[in-house]
């Protein structure tokens, strides 16, 4: 059981913690996890969830998780802990509400079609709100921590680059284009090109239906007055993600896939400059060799079995480790803990404490207390 | 599987309206010729893969592996299987032994081909073909702005990429063969492929009329006949992996789209009784050891798995297909070859 106290310690004293990894790697536990680690630390903490299942819900005692954040019963002696889920399609109005000059613009905007179809599904835009929800609560400063669990977004660089890629979008050409389609061929200025091209585009418009054209035009000009609001923003969140306040935390399991994944999110962080706090492998098998004697009150067919099964996790464990060795030796990445491998996801507040105990030090009282590694 | 087959049971009374007046509406004349192209096509055996089959599910369910294994299932009988990396993770690739996966048709081996798509080149040349004008195309492309638009703008890639896709599966005049008997394709995230499968419609509101609607209109068709496009759901004994699958299943079901069984993935055999299990409670009740440990994780796992084969069941109304976990064997050929004899058994197979 590797554990850095250290670097686990000083991660909760942190403003901002992003979770990434993989996805199917327990993420979003271990964000809950970590904000109930906060929260018995004193820190107010707000945890992000973006796909919260029913039984996170239920370990966190909530009924449901919504846009609004909701308190979770800690008891006696711990800071506030609200947790809260991203709503991409609802965040997206919100922004769209709180950027727009007037709310004849706003209006406007929510009312056309192509921002109906296309404003949970817009490229990028789940990334984009889980930073813009990040956003408004940092802003906010009701909360000495926010911890943010991300989309299981395959390339950690559409994640951070989303509120700028966003913000490309809607400064681009493409609004002239879209306005002008002429506009977008410069350069040339001859009265032939002019005029090939204006059929050309009457043909395009002709294939793609002339009401699809308008209405993306209408739609895109809309966002114009929003480009200035949406730009900095994003550099507002730039800048929250590289301070010395904000941490990232790459979550994995031992699995190859992940540990695969693991490697290029440490890679691409690194690349962009974003502050890594550590990895957290989760699910870890920790079974080391057995005596002999082991199981020796137990009767013989059973005892068979028994280690028969034993046998089995012995290898997972000794492949895990190796995984993790080889991930600790490819990354200068710290392993600033592994969780053990449970029966079941945890179901009530008090499985996610024994999680946050394993991971804030205090040892859990749980019989089923790791052993084995280190 | 055969709701589809009760609206089929008056043909006679359906190909009566073929000869119907002419100034029908729009959408009529839509209705009618998915109706004819269904009827045209054999209802298939209950066994047969479908021509175009998506394997999608959550993140990390193992769907490359599915994929793989399923190709190489029906290649070795005989059919000619395209295998189709959408991800672009290389997953599918690295099973096959490859770095990565050409853009066009490659063997991988007999009978097995292997491709991958690349969205962004596809759009281009999909536009190139349209525009004519190489100087267009390129000044179009060069300024960036293109891509992003069309990044953003909702069905045109999965437009592209779906009729990127039905050029394999396609039937050639007079009867002349598709290029493949069957093109599986691997890894659309289940939001994504929801979205691939959705385009035609999508898009075709949007778009009322002209040569892009009635692209539109063939490709709509083509994923409604249940005899031509299939979608296998994969799922593994967790929470979110099977909610996943279920909210698919809903929106896919709306939108008349073939499921086969659902696959419920990486299930732990089981390996204690009942009677195994109450005594490993009484003995950790006692005293904990990790022998103890290790079969409770174990039991649990198992008691999980069967937790969500019950959601699936109840949802699907109809057993799925449990899969076994191979992490414990590695994913060797031969544990690859196995799951493409069991896999068999989601569309009601030879292997059953």
């Amino acid at each position: 059981m590797a554990r850095d106290p250290a670097a686990l310690a000083a991660l909760l004293q942190q403003r901002l913690v992003v979770c990434v990894g993989a996805g199917g790697v327990g993420k979003t536990t271990s964000a809950a996890a970590l904000g109930v680690a906060a929260a018995l630390v004193g820190r107010s903490t707000a945890v992000v969830t973006v796909d919260p299942s029913r039984r996170l819900k239920d370990a966190l005692g909530l009924e449901d998780l919504s846009t609004t954040p909701r308190t979770v019963a800690l008891g006696n002696g711990a800071a506030r802990l609200d947790a809260l889920a991203l709503d991409t399609k609802r965040t997206f109005d919100r922004l769209i509400t709180r950027m727009a000059p007037s709310s004849a613009v706003a209006q406007r905007i929510l009312a056309n079609r192509l921002y109906q179809e296309v404003s949970s599904e817009l490229g990028g835009s789940t990334e984009y709100m889980a930073m813009e929800t990040l956003h408004e609560l940092l802003h906010e400063g009701r909360y000495e921590l926010v911890i943010v669990d991300t989309p299981p977004s395959a390339d950690v660089r559409d994640l951070l680059s989303a509120p700028l890629r966003m913000t490309e979008l809607l400064a681009s050409q493409a609004i002239d284009f879209l306005k002008a389609p002429a506009s977008i061929i410069t350069g040339s200025e001859s009265r032939l090109m002019r005029m090939t091209l204006g059929t050309v585009l009457k043909a395009l418009e002709r294939w793609t239906g002339l009401t699809l054209l308008r209405e993306l035009a209408d739609f895109v000009a809309g966002f114009e007055h929003l480009v200035d609001g949406f730009r900095s923003r994003a550099r507002d969140i730039e800048q929250a993600l590289h301070a010395a306040d904000a941490s990232f935390v790459i979550v994995t399991t031992a699995e190859p896939r992940t540990i695969e994944a693991t490697r290029t999110f440490d890679r691409e962080l690194r690349a962009g400059g974003f502050p890594i706090a550590g990895i957290i492998a989760n699910r870890v098998y920790e079974f080391p060799p057995l005596a002999a004697t082991a199981g020796r009150q137990v009767p013989p067919r059973l005892r068979e079995k028994l280690l028969a099964n034993y046998a089995d996790f012995a290898a997972l464990s000794a492949r895990d480790r190796a995984a993790l060795a080889a991930l600790q030796r490819d990354t200068s990445s710290a392993l600033l803990a592994t969780l053990p491998a449970l029966e079941e996801p945890p179901t009530s507040i008090a499985g996610l404490r024994a999680i946050a105990a394993q991971l804030a030090g205090a040892e859990p009282e749980s019989r089923s207390r790791p052993r084995g590694a280190q | 599987m055969n709701d589809r087959g009760s609206r089929l049971q008056t043909p006679n009374a359906e190909r009566a309206g073929e000869a119907g007046p002419r100034d029908v509406s729009a959408a009529e004349a839509n209705a009618r010729r998915r109706l004819n192209a269904r009827l045209r096509q054999p209802y298939p055996a209950a066994m047969a893969v479908p021509p175009l089959l998506f394997v999608t599910g959550k993140g990390g369910v193992g769907k490359s592996t599915l994929t793989a294994a399923l190709a190489q299932r029906l290649a070795r009988q005989g059919r000619r299987v395209l295998a189709v990396e959408m991800a672009g993770d290389g997953s599918l690739a690295a099973l096959f032994g490859q770095g990565a996966l050409p853009t066009e048709p490659a063997s991988l081996s007999t009978r097995l081909d292997g491709v991958r798509i690349e969205t962004r080149a596809l759009v281009e040349s999909y536009f190139r073909r349209l525009l004519r004008l190489p100087f267009l195309s390129r000044r179009l492309f060069a300024s960036g702005t293109f891509h992003a638009v069309t990044a953003a703008a909702p069905g045109v890639t999965e437009f592209v990429v779906l009729d990127h896709l039905a050029q394999w599966t396609a039937t050639g005049w007079l009867g002349r063969r598709a290029a493949y008997d069957n093109v599986i394709v691997d890894g659309p995230a289940s939001g994504h492929a929801l979205r691939l499968l959705r385009a035609p419609r999508q898009l075709g509101a949007l778009v009322p009329r002209g040569p892009l609607a009635s692209t539109m209109n063939r490709l709509a068709t083509l994923l409604d006949n249940h005899a031509h496009t299939g979608v296998l759901l994969v799922a593994i004994p967790e929470d979110l992996a099977v909610s996943e699958t279920l909210e698919t299943r809903a929106a896919l079901d709306q939108l008349g789209v073939r499921l086969t069984r659902p696959v419920l993935n990486r299930v732990w055999p089981r390996r204690f009784s009942v009677a195994d299990i109450e005594a490993v409670s009484a003995l950790r009740a006692r005293r904990d050891e990790p022998l103890l440990a290790a079969a409770a994780l174990e039991i649990g796992a198992r008691r999980e798995a069967e937790r969500h084969l019950g959601r699936l069941r109840r949802a699907f109304g109809s057993p799925p297909l449990p899969l076994p976990e191979l992490c414990r064997g590695g994913v060797d050929a031969a544990a690859v070859a196995a799951m493409g004899r069991s896999l068999e058994r989601a569309f009601g197979g030879h292997g059953a």
